[in-house]
This record gives structure tokens, sequence and C-alpha cells, in this order.
């Protein structure tokens, strides 16, 4: 179904108060620039690719930007302001279809000082303030609480916690009758337990934070003391992915030894990008913080109670390219 | 072997030495994670719907499966009667695991056959296919609200949505996997 222009106005409703929410308390707005000469390391996307060309002179490559977050935390870094931005984002080789679009909105905000679990309130705070009267139940705060252990033991019935090794995570594969590669590593395998055995089993009557990921999941987000867990959330509205949250991870160490990680997963990428090696040193003094990256066109679907993404996009993706595409 | 990016809907699957078909897939991105096809897969020799996660990167067992023209003949109450078109060879489908397929099996219909290791384990219906109106209530002179529809049943059992101007005995094309009316066809 197309985006009708009752939704197209619902949709810059929802805009509207998204900036007068963050304004009201004191965030920055950021403006940066979605084309970039070099980007972060991540094994799991894949970007566009386009490059600058001069008559005369040589030109280079640039990529569009798979998030703002690298240069918001470099505002971070320099001005120890909240921030907070709405801009286009691209991801290459994923999805076209009922929730995903190449071309994307992202909603970004970091709040210095905080960690995740006040951004779970900030959070809860703005879908109050964005909720009208069409506005679902699913996706109405308060939202429900949920730790990824929890959850495996209500939908899987297993101990996530006895699981952090490979032999005892292919036999939790096994007395589910999943198939499990050989050779995987302990990251595919969580995956194919939780996206066969828990997502599609996490409930849906409100919104659910999907809190404490395990640390074996290599991601920007600092580990919490003492636990096999990072400090990340997801949120989930509907059974759909909507948000994540990382408490950051602040030190030049980490952060650089996450790039090198990284870019060792990334010789394959299909789209090789250039990268960013002077990234990491922002963090030699950067503030503890916690940031949340909501998909922005989700947001609304799930606000306006709309069940295609091709419903609050008024040129869908598909829409150049033909709903057979769709993948 | 095919890649899980590869799957599609359709896609017969080897798993645990039995064959599956594909019935539903979606692929998903956990956050910071890979790409996996999550795919709902039919037990083609006990119905049984089973889910896999496969990532799109990996490899699984495809079933080598061969297409077979053969003509339906009767339900024996257990299992379609079919007839290889080529070698008259007769053999049975088992119901049990194909009961959504009923209403689209017309007597004497030639149909494609997917047989693994010389076993039908699949009957392919047509995207479109024609079917006589057996049962359709009166058409009430005087309803022109434009677009209106009614139900009727074909000599098969299935109930579909038609224009009121179908009468019973006229034959009609159906899109098989919408169950949608195309058209009115003459004879």
């Amino acid at each position: 179904m197309a985006m009708t222009i009752e939704i197209m106005k619902e949709r810059s409703r929802i805009v509207t108060r998204t900036r007068e929410f963050f304004l009201a308390r004191d965030y920055l707005e950021t403006d940066t620039p979605a084309l970039a000469p070099s980007l972060i390391p991540e094994s799991s996307l894949e970007v566009f690719e386009t490059k600058f060309v001069h008559p005369y002179q040589k030109g280079f490559p640039l990529y569009l930007i798979p998030s703002p977050e690298v240069w918001m935390k470099r505002v971070i870094a320099e001005t120890g302001q909240n921030v907070f931005q709405l801009c286009k984002a691209f991801r290459n080789a994923e999805s076209i279809g009922r929730i995903h679009n190449p071309e994307f909105t992202m909603l970004e905000y970091y709040t210095v000082g905080a960690n995740s679990r006040d951004n779970i309130e900030l959070t809860e705070e703005l879908f109050s303030a964005l909720s009208g009267e069409e506005t679902p139940q699913q996706a109405r705060p308060p939202f429900a609480r949920m730790t990824m252990a929890e959850a495996f033991r209500e939908f899987a019935g297993l101990d996530l916690d006895a699981l952090h090794e490979i032999p005892a995570m292919r036999d939790a594969l096994a007395s589910k009758a999943l198939l499990a590669p050989a050779e995987a590593p302990w990251e595919d395998l969580f995956n194919i337990l939780f996206l066969s055995c828990v997502e599609p089993e996490l409930p849906a009557d409100r919104p659910l934070v999907l809190d404490e990921y395990p640390k074996e999941i290599v991601c920007l987000a600092r580990d919490i003391p003492g636990r096999p867990c990072k400090e990340r959330w997801e949120l989930y509205v509907s059974g759909m992915e909507i948000a994540n949250c990382f408490a950051e991870m602040a030190t030049q160490d980490a952060v650089a030894t996450y790039f090198v990680s990284q870019e060792e997963k990334k010789r394959g990428a299909l789209v090789p990008h250039n990268v960013d090696h002077s990234y990491p040193e922002i963090f030699a003094a950067f503030p503890a913080c916690s940031g949340v990256a909501i998909g922005f066109d989700r947001l609304c679907m799930a606000l306006l109670g709309c069940k295609s993404i091709d419903e609050v996009l008024y040129f869908p993706f598909t829409a150049f390219v033909g709903a057979d595409t769709r993948l | 072997m095919v890649r899980g990016g590869e799957i599609n809907i359709g896609t017969c699957l080897l798993i645990n030495g039995n064959p599956h078909i594909v019935v539903e897939r979606e692929f998903v991105s956990p956050g910071k994670g890979s790409a996996f096809a999550r795919v709902k897969a039919k037990n083609l020799k006990n119905g049984n719907v089973i889910t896999q996660t496969i990532k799109t990167a990996d490899y699984v067992e495809d079933a080598q499966v061969e297409l077979v023209d053969c003509q339906y003949q009767y339900s024996d109450g257990e299992n379609f009667m079919f007839m290889n078109n080529e070698t008259y060879e007769q053999f049975g489908v088992p119901i049990s695991v194909h009961e959504d397929k009923t209403p689209y099996l017309k007597d004497g219909e030639t149909y494609t056959l997917v047989m693994w290791e010389n076993e039908p384990i699949d009957i392919k219906i047509p995207y479109k296919m024609i079917f006589t109106v057996v049962e359709s209530e009166n058409y009430v002179r005087g309803d022109t609200v434009s677009g209106a529809t009614k139900p009727v049943t074909t000599e098969t059992g299935l109930v579909v949505r038609v224009p009121l101007f179908i009468k019973q005995g006229e034959k009609i094309l159906i899109n098989t996997e919408t169950n949608d009316y195309v058209e009115r066809v003459n004879d």
C-alpha cells in the first residue's frame, strides 16, 4: 500500500515532535555529512560507494554513511554536549521489503553521563511524546524489559550462561534440531538459536527492551563488569527490531582493538572501503555516554500502525525496482 | 549445495536426510550480526513444518529433484493417484502431507510432480487454472454495485469470489496463489 497524504502529514508531525522533544531537553541538533571519504569498519554492514571526480585533477572515493554515529561522536568528544540527529543513512546488500529500504532515516541521540538504563526511560518518554490517537497499544510505553538470558530461558528453555563455549552451544542447537554449520563461530551459532527459537516468540503486546547482549557479539558497547554481557539493548515493537542502544565503549585501546577485529572480518566485503584510522584517537578524552539509534521509518510504522515500510515512504525503493525484486 | 542467500520459496532442501520444501523465507540481519535466511520448510515425508536459520553465505544441502509430468486420476482417500505420462506407471502421493493441494486437483489434468529418489514429494500447481462453477447463489437482479462479487464453488470444492454475472456451469480462470478470479473462459 502506498503512502497516503494523511500518513505524510502524520510523519511530518512525528518529525516536528521529535525535534521539539530533544530541543526542549537541551540536546544539540547536529547535521553531519552523508558522504564520507572513509568509514569505520563494521563487518555486519555493506556500504554504497561513489566518487568525487574533477575534470583535471585526481578524484577520490566517497561513501554514503551507514549511520551518522562517527560524526556525532566527534562532536561529543569536542563539545561534551548531548546531541541528536535525524538524517538519511544507507545500507547496501540488505533486503528490500516489508521493513527494509536501502536508503532510510535514522534518528540517533547520545546522552553524556548516562547509562543504557537511563536511555530506556528517555526512549519511553520519546514514545509518549510521539504517540497519537492512532498509535496502537503495541507501540505505547511503558516498555516491557527482558534480558537476553531471560528470553532464552523463557522461550527456548535454555540457560544462556551455560552456553558460552562452542560445544555447549552446538549441543543446544542439536537439541532444537537446528542445522549448525561446521566451523561456525559462536556468534553465528548464537544467532541461529536466537533467530529460530527466541526472536519469533518475543511478546509483542507492547514494546520490548531486550537487554544485556552476550559479550561475544563484538560491537562498540562497553562490557558489564563481572558479567558475560555488553551494556546494549535492542527495542522490539510488534516483533520488529526498531532501535538499539549502546553505553559507549569509550577507551582508545578498546576501540582500536575493535577496529582490528572488524578489518579482519571485512576482508570479504562486497564493497571494501577506506578506513578512518584516526577515529579511535577521539576516545583519548571521551565522556561516559550512552546512545540510541532508531530506524525512524520503522518508528513511524509502529506509531501509525502501518504494516509495511512502503506505507511511510512516498517513494519507496520497491517503486523504482518493482515489487518483484523484494528480497 | 545452495547458499542461504540463494534460498527461495519452493527451494528443496535436504535436512537430516529428508527432503523439505521451503514455504516461507525472510532475510534477517540481527543487530551487529551477519545476514541470515530464516526459513520455514515442510518435510515432504511427513508434512511437519520446521524453522531453520541459515547464514546467507553458508551452504546447505539441497535435494536433487526431478520434474515429471503426470496425470491426476483419482483420490483413494489416503493417496492422490497419478500416472506418469511417459511410462504410464501409476503411484500415490499421500494426502496427509499434501492436503492443501486438494482443491486444485482436477481428474485427468496433467501436473508437474517433484520426484526425489524416484518418489513423488511435491505436486506443482499451475499459477493459473480453469475451473467449472458447480454451485452459485442466484444473481439478484438490480444489485448493480460496481465490483460486487459473490462466492461460488468449483468442481474441486474450491470456494472463490467472482463477479455477479458468473453463472453455474460456466468456466472461470483462477490465480491459484491468491485464489483470485481472473476472467470468464468461453469454450
